[in-house]
């Protein structure tokens, strides 16, 4: 199995920096997701560790051996397209066999391979069949089986599940998630999707206009983002102003908000004046109006089943976006009151 | 318009098309001296006379010789040219694309015409069937380019790449992945530029080197001076060669399209 370790990476189209120097260590077996709206530079870094763009500068490491210039036919590793690129003129057993057969396996151990990986995407009965008899979903796992059955150095997925309905894609973040598991294989994940990121990788890479904007395990960066982009991007969330008042217990400080004052963590002690706060919206609890608390007047009210989604009006007229289990229901109009723990704000740095 | 007014259109066009055709054929089997329609009285005479004719016999070989080569070269060359055409050629598509078809229109008299004077320039000349040929090549290669550009641009890079992935240089790539699927482009551009490289005249005519001729030029020859049903023979046996090169290459190598 495979560590691989990125230093430095750029990509120059000369007109443009797809990839401004970003380095990140993958551990061996570590799923990692590459997180970004599109342009970010995401998928040109993927190409570049499958050997399909050749980088401008920097370094790409499998088990510290550098493969830059090592094309990649050569490099041995599993790669997953977008559209699945199955080889429309071979049928499924065809296509899996076609890495083997360019590996010089022997005829026999071909099919016992083969037969191996389509049991384990669940396709046994389908190996006769071609792509175009498959449901998307089906050549999904037959574009899997056969990057896996190879058994590559690291697996490579491109927004593998952008062209399947919402039900199936998140059968198959399930799916391929289990699946990476049990086979143990480095992962690289490219998506924009950010519930895809989060649900599947040990790890996700946020990246911005070419550049790496915060790595870290998903609740880091949900809970912990050092940007407003990274906050916006990784899910809803309310940006609030704050004004340091003093310092206040356990590495807390207290910032006055037009919520209240609260005693926040992860402020420099150094800082003074304001700070930017994220606030997320199911980090806000709601109550009946006239408790304690921020009052603010219901403007809509968002139902989708399991959660709830209000957007409410503050009285300095400010909004503020809330999410709660549906115990509870306000509708447009109604006064409530705004409760908030103090440990749900983060503060964020100046945007890169 | 009305169903059976465009079906009666239609049938009109090709009789146009068509019945020459069938004159043709009907003549050759005429049991007269001279090439009349309708014939007088069945006999297959003619066919015996020309197939006893070696100057005819050797115009065939020749033509099918210059046609065989000529489709070989255009169809490497043209199909190399259309891969580039869609995969590389960027912001110059439209030039290359030009380029690609100018021996389409120009008049084929004056391309013959400074081929000739190209050949005796670089020192070929005409004393080898080599003038012929790079005629011949550069008449087809635009049907070749055509077809297979037509076949290319349903044909997804990412097939390339996940091949690429998957281990296989880039002479596995086109022979694996490539060519199956570009394949009935490419056999469509090969006929194309067969019967086409069969039927050239002008370029022939003046290409060719003393005492070779190809059929065109030979039965233009014969038709100055001699008035047969041996014509229409010579015109009739060529029809079935065409055909038959059209439906060997259909049933053997496969015209279908692949349906994705």
């Amino acid at each position: 199995m495979t560590e691989v370790s990125i230093e430095g990476l750029t990509k120059d189209y000369g007109s443009s920096l797809a990839v401004n120097g970003i380095s990140v260590k993958i551990a061996d077996g570590e799923f990692i997701s590459l997180l970004g709206p599109s342009g970010c530079g995401k998928t040109t870094t993927l190409k570049m560790i499958a050997g399909f763009e050749e980088a401008t500068a920097g370094a790409i490491r499998f088990d510290g051996q550098d493969v830059v210039n090592v094309p990649a036919e050569k490099r041995d590793i599993g790669m997953v397209f977008q559209n699945y690129a199955l080889f429309p003129h071979m049928t499924v057993a065809q296509n899996l066999a076609f890495g083997l057969e360019m590996r010089r396996v022997s005829r026999s151990d071909i099919a016992t391979r083969t037969a191996r990986v389509l049991e384990m995407v669940q396709l046994s009965g389908y190996a006769d069949r071609y792509p175009r008899q498959l449901s998307g979903g089906q050549q999904q796992r037959v574009a899997l089986a056969r990057a896996l059955v190879i058994e590559p150095r690291i697996l490579l997925l491109d927004e593998p599940l952008a062209n399947l309905d919402a039900k199936l894609r998140e059968e198959m973040r399930v799916f391929i998630r289990d699946l990476q598991k049990r086979v143990g294989i480095t992962t690289v994940y490219v998506t924009h999707d950010q519930a895809e990121a989060m649900t599947m990788s040990d790890r996700v890479v946020v990246m911005f206009g070419g550049r790496i904007a915060q790595h870290g395990a998903p609740a880091d960066i949900y809970e912990r983002p050092v940007t407003r982009e990274v906050a916006q991007f990784v899910g809803q969330v309310n940006i609030l102003e704050g004004r340091v008042v003093s310092a206040a217990a356990d590495d807390r400080m207290a910032v006055e908000t037009v919520l209240g004052q609260f005693a926040v963590r992860g402020i420099p002690a150094a800082a003074s004046g304001t700070v930017t706060l994220a606030l997320r919206p199911e980090a806000v609890e709601l109550a009946g109006p006239g408790t304690d608390g921020t009052q603010a007047t219901v403007s809509a009210s968002y139902y989708s089943g399991s959660l709830v989604d209000y957007r409410l009006t503050l009285d300095n007229g400010q909004t503020i976006n809330v999410q709660t289990f549906p115990r509870n229901r306000w509708s447009a109009g109604d006064r409530v009151t705004i409760k908030v723990d103090g440990d749900r704000f983060w503060p964020l740095g100046a945007s890169a | 318009m009305s169903k059976p007014l465009l079906t009666g259109y239609c049938l009109i066009i090709y009789a146009f098309l068509l019945l020459p055709i069938l004159v043709v054929v009907g003549a050759s089997f005429n049991a007269g001296a001279f090439l009349t329609f309708p014939p007088q009285g069945l006999s297959f005479r003619w066919y015996v006379v020309f197939f006893n004719n070696d100057v005819f016999m050797r115009a065939i070989r020749t033509s099918l010789w210059v046609a065989a080569v000529s489709t070989i070269i255009s169809g490497v060359i043209g199909t190399m040219a259309a891969m580039f055409y869609i995969q590389h050629s960027g912001r110059w598509k439209e030039s290359v694309r030009l380029a690609m078809l100018l021996p389409l229109l120009l008049p084929e008299v004056l391309t013959a015409i400074s081929l000739l004077f190209f050949v005796y320039s670089i020192g070929i000349g005409t004393k080898t069937i080599a003038a012929m040929i790079i005629g011949h090549v550069l008449i087809t290669l635009p049907f070749v380019f055509i077809n297979v550009s037509a076949a290319m641009e349903s044909y997804d890079p990412s097939w390339s790449l996940a091949a690429r992935s998957l281990g296989a240089g880039p002479f596995t790539r086109f022979r694996r992945i490539m060519l199956p699927l570009i394949k009935p482009g490419v056999i469509g551009g090969c006929l194309f530029a067969f019967i086409i490289s069969f039927d050239i005249f002008t370029i022939s005519f003046m290409l060719k080197n003393i005492g070779t001729a190809t059929l065109p030029i030979q039965l233009y020859d014969y038709l100055r001076t001699n008035f047969t049903p041996e014509a229409a023979a010579v015109s009739t046996v060529s029809i079935v060669l065409t055909l038959a090169v059209v439906i060997i290459s259909e049933k053997v190598l496969g015209l279908r399209i692949h349906r994705f």
